[in-house]
């Protein structure tokens, strides 16, 4: 299994992948820039709200398989925090390492 | 060419009464066919892939798709037939069959089609069928929990019709009569038989009624169809 920052770079291309995947069913001039600051949710976000459930779905469903467990990142628990997990990839991907780390320590 | 060839069909509830029968009509117009039950398999099919779940525990439902990752292409059509049935008067229905009824016919429908709209997004294609009852329509007495989870099935069909539209799934709901079933062997004959006898076209549901409409929704030409519900026999 990676180490911490194996598994940080593990989550980060799952995150890439799912928004590579979105901008493939955006036009053009819809895309969003790919990269640890691209903002998910709020004013600064391109997404809108469906775009931003279909990330997480194809997030979720590589975590699930990759981990083989149930992986869920829209609980109560990551919606009830103060700052929110999808506010940028950076927030999402600490908070998913945290979801981890709980199932799987690195 | 197989009328379902290249499609996967997931059944609940598929080893016996309606949903077997509609998983057995799906295998033999070339659908590969998945089946969820909480008892063993009485189909036998190299097409078909049995999966023992309690769709009563949303948890053991999540497990048994996150099994289908990497072993199926895709999930094209999904009949959220299951049911469980307690009729009783609501003053004296047990607690734990009022849960088990909302779990099992509502929690259960939610949780397989959301899970297998994730499926669905992938292809961009999809039909999601509920099996509803008359009961929704008619609400008869001692079926307050049972018919409101059916009432609740098509408007779960309606929110979901518009949140999978741009995926191209469809979601519709088939409110189906009384057919001679193992759950219809629950309830009094005469009871029955007078509802049956107050219907329009006053006759027991057959498995081709219930199938024309099944192979209606389910069609390449029904993606037009969505968020409705059609009641058999008359009922509205």
């Amino acid at each position: 299994m990676a180490g911490a920052a194996g598994r940080r770079d593990e989550v980060l291309a799952i995150i890439f992948e799912a928004l590579e995947s979105l901008n493939q069913e955006l036009e053009p001039d819809e895309r969003v820039e790919i990269g640890p600051a691209t903002p998910l949710f709020g004013a600064d976000a391109k997404l809108d709200s469906l775009s931003l459930v279909s990330v997480i779905v194809d997030v979720e469903t590589a975590l699930t398989v990759k981990w083989d467990a149930p992986i869920s990142l829209t609980d109560d628990r990551a919606m009830s925090r103060e700052i929110s997990p999808f506010d940028d990839v950076g927030a999402l991907t600490d908070y998913i390492l945290e979801l981890l780390q709980e199932i799987s320590p690195a | 060419m197989d009328l379902y060839s290249g499609k996967t069909a997931l059944v609940t509830g598929a080893t016996r009464g309606v949903g077997r029968t509609i998983a057995e009509h799906f295998l033999d117009n070339g659908a590969d066919v998945i089946g969820f039950a909480r008892g063993e398999a009485s189909l036998t099919s190299p097409a078909y892939r049995h999966i023992e779940v309690d769709l009563a525990d949303p948890m053991a439902i999540q497990k048994a798709f996150l099994g289908l990752h990497g072993k199926v292409a895709g999930i094209h059509i999904v009949v959220n037939n299951a049911a469980v049935l307690t009729s009783q008067y609501a003053m004296i229905m047990p607690p734990a069959a009022a849960q088990a009824m909302v779990n099992v016919n509502l929690l259960a429908p939610f949780i397989v089609s959301r899970e297998a709209a994730k499926f669905m997004r992938k292809t961009k294609w999809g039909r999601i069928i509920n099996i509803g009852s008359m009961a929704a329509s008619l609400e008869p007495i001692g079926d307050s929990v049972y018919a409101a989870t059916k009432a609740g099935l098509s408007t779960l069909a309606n929110v979901m019709a518009k949140e999978f539209g741009a995926m191209n799934v469809t979601c519709n709901t088939l409110g189906i009569t009384a057919i001679d079933s193992d759950m219809l062997a629950q309830l009094p004959r005469d009871k029955i038989e007078a509802i049956i006898a107050a219907l329009p076209v006053p006759r027991f549901a057959t498995a081709e009624d219930i199938l024309n409409v099944i192979d209606f929704f389910a069609s390449e030409a029904s993606g037009y169809i969505t968020a409705q519900t059609v009641f058999l026999g008359g009922v509205n």
